[in-house]
């Protein structure tokens, strides 16, 4: 198993290199340079800023020396916002985003995970019906259209909570629940379904056949084996809702790491933009592994070739 | 009475004894049979059916474009609360404190002269057709009122005649956008999902027919793409082509066909052990033909679930990047751009919202309905 995870952190290096040098050039790749702008820069000035970051350097060497700062854990500076390096944006804006990702995770998990439950145990019932009427009107809408209707149906007509993120706590609700309505639906389907799976086992019949309560068998039995589909799909969602939603921060003037993010490809601020793709890129992969490694835990039948 | 006759048994002949008496189907026939007799799967498909008529034929019968501008009449429900006036006509407060005429029938006749502006009254005083009207502002609601009595005018509500939807904040007709928007997401989705079907068949195809080193490298590849931000790519080739149709279809083609190349591999990886390929094989065949002519038919039922499944989300994309102001430049409409416009006036305007995220709904619905009931058709397990 040690060989086969040390297998995988390599294959992560190389992706993750690959991914540095696909961004870097696509970043070159696009028309105009960070210091085109409407206001046009004597070309001495222009120039100027080229030698100090670098720039007239042939593309292989600026890749290098990117690479150099990266093993250092530098991002490099801002192109945009003079003084300021990446490591500076990332420090001050993921924990926005990481916060409101946190209370979101437990949300989702809390919602979910019941509601799927309950769905499967009153599977074909009206309580069913509903729940999953609900998660399948969650999975389609799109999170903008939710994060909008809630904030004109709460916040506009209502007046319980406010229209934008303030830093107070029922600033947190609708920006969780628009976050967190994708995931909550989707979860719940998965919940549901993979629960019903496994209540159709012989060992759930055998359960029940030495005389345990229906609520024991779910929770003693059942559950178990019912939540790993969940632990897989966990990872991706994690990182996800951690890094932030480009959508929801916008919509709610959140200032977190994915409107940064946005903001940044509109000023063309290469480093950070490359900086937050690796930043995130780099947590996606270790949120895949740390679960797969949890999954091995969890689930003795899983054996890891290598 | 029973007769003797009808007791007497059948003739019989050993023929008949083998003779299949339910109806032969074909595959094709047995899949829309099970589609058919799914009510959510049919609804859904009835659905976009009537939206690429509504998209399609519908500007046809439009009076106004997507880009006429009635800047005497923004912001205009498609249900107004109006007030009736001394002469007999009515009147509907706009959102930005304007009287704007209507006849009984509900057609908008222009926002009335401004007279004068009583501002220690918190009334503006507009010209009725002769009779001098005040529009009290000092409340919480707006009222139309005579300004010497102060008596309030009875109200009503009246359906919008002339803009059956409303107007946006620019006076345009909502109805006839949001036309063009739906045209905008169908045919996004459909050209992305047919450039994602061409290359995710090809690629997905290739690596799990060659396997090996071929397939480990075309995989890492594709696990590569699919960590960097959507939005990324998104952003730049929009950077790069500039805000169009094109360059949304073309960014959306180079990303979304990650999973159906991931689906094709994986239905070709399973296949290409059965005996059939195995059989293609020894007479001869050509890795292309194999492909081409044994696996990628068999393999065709995921892989239209999937591209079923892709239209979603890429309506979605486009409605997103709309919403992001990073879609399609103004005055064209899409249904994403036309949800983001309708933000600043969401207080006053909820109808500019509401009417195409409505849409966008009813897309995705539909499209995850017919996905569905797809998936079960042609799911020969499920065959009764």
């Amino acid at each position: 198993m040690v060989k086969y995870f040390a297998k995988r952190l390599g294959m992560m290096l190389a992706a993750m290199l690959a991914i540095i040098v696909l961004t870097f050039c696509l970043m070159h790749a696009v028309p105009g340079g960070p210091f085109t702008s409407d206001r046009k820069a004597t070309p001495e000035v222009e120039a100027a800023l080229n030698e100090k970051f670098g720039l007239n350097d042939p593309l292989p060497v600026q890749l290098l020396r990117y690479m150099d700062g990266l093993l250092h854990g530098d991002f490099g500076p801002s192109y945009k916002y003079s003084g300021k390096t990446v490591n500076d944006f990332i420090e001050t804006f993921f924990p926005v985003s990481a916060k409101i990702g946190l209370i979101t995770v437990v949300f989702v998990l809390l919602a979910a995970i019941p509601m799927g439950i309950f769905a499967a145990v009153k599977n074909g019932k009206w309580q069913d019906m509903l729940i999953m009427a609900v998660a399948t009107i969650g999975v389609t809408i799109p999170s903008f259209v939710i994060a909008s209707l809630l904030i004109y149906f709460f916040s506009h007509q209502l007046g319980w909570t406010p229209a934008y993120w303030d830093w107070s706590a029922a600033g947190y609700i609708l920006p969780v629940v628009a976050l967190g309505g994708y995931s909550v639906s989707y979860l719940a389907r998965l919940m549901r379904s993979s629960l019903l799976e496994v209540m159709g086992q012989d060992y759930i019949r055998t359960a029940r056949a030495k005389g345990l309560s229906e609520f024991q068998v779910i929770t003693r039995h059942a559950l178990r084996n019912a939540l790993l589909p969940i632990i897989t799909v966990l990872g991706p969602t994690v990182a996800g809702l951690l890094t932030g939603s480009f959508v929801i921060e916008t919509i709610f003037a959140i200032p977190g790491l994915g409107k940064w993010f946005v903001n940044g490809v509109s000023q063309r601020d290469y480093t950070t933009i490359m900086g937050i793709t690796i930043f995130y890129a780099a947590f996606l992969m270790a949120m895949t592994l740390i679960v797969d490694i949890f999954y091995c835990l969890i689930d003795p039948r899983i054996k890891y070739e290598s | 009475m029973t007769t003797q006759e009808k007791w007497a048994p059948l003739e019989q002949s050993s023929q008949d004894r083998e003779k299949i008496w339910s109806k032969n189907r074909t595959f094709a026939g047995d899949v829309w049979y099970r589609f058919r007799h799914k009510p959510t799967a049919i609804a859904g498909f009835i659905i976009i059916v009537l939206l690429l008529l509504f998209a399609f034929a519908g500007p046809l019968f439009s009076p106004y474009s997507y880009s006429d501008q009635d800047l005497s009449i923004v912001n205009v429900p498609p249900l107004m609360k109006v007030y009736r006036l001394p002469d007999g006509s009515h009147a509907f407060i706009s959102p930005a404190l304007t009287l704007v005429g209507a006849d009984s029938g509900g057609s908008l006749t222009g926002t009335l002269p401004t007279v004068r502006d009583e501002a220690d009254k918190r009334m503006t005083i507009f010209d009725a057709n002769g009779t001098e009207v005040a529009l009290y502002y000092g409340g919480a609601k707006y009222v139309v009122a005579d300004e010497a009595t102060g008596n309030i005018y009875p109200s009503s509500y009246l359906w919008n005649r002339d803009h059956v939807l409303g107007t946006d904040a620019l006076g345009r007709d909502i109805l006839t956008r949001l036309m063009y928007g739906t045209r905008v997401s169908l045919l996004v989705a459909f050209v992305a999902v047919l450039v994602n079907l061409a290359i995710g068949i090809v690629y997905g195809g290739i690596s799990g027919y060659l396997g090996g080193t071929v397939d480990a490298v075309m995989m890492r590849v594709v696990e590569i793409i699919s960590t960097i931000p959507l939005t990324l790519y998104v952003i730049l080739i929009m950077q790069i082509f500039g805000q169009q149709l094109k360059s949304i279809i073309i960014a959306l083609g180079c990303v979304y066909w990650v999973s159906m190349a991931q689906v094709v591999r994986g239905q070709v990886l399973s296949l290409k052990q059965q005996e059939f390929v195995l059989a293609a094989r020894t007479i001869g065949s050509s890795t292309g033909t194999i492909l081409s002519r044994h696996l990628i038919p068999n393999a065709m039922g995921p892989i239209l679930v999937t591209a079923t499944m892709l239209i979603p989300s890429a309506i979605f994309m486009e409605a997103f990047l709309g919403y992001m102001g990073i879609g399609l430049k103004p005055p064209l409409a899409s249904l994403g751009t036309m949800c983001n416009d309708a933000n600043a006036n969401l207080r006053t305007s909820p109808h500019e919202l509401l009417i195409p995220a409505a849409v966008i709904c009813l897309i995705m619905f539909a499209f995850n309905f017919v996905g569905d009931g797809l998936r079960d058709a042609l799911d020969p397990k499920l065959k009764k």
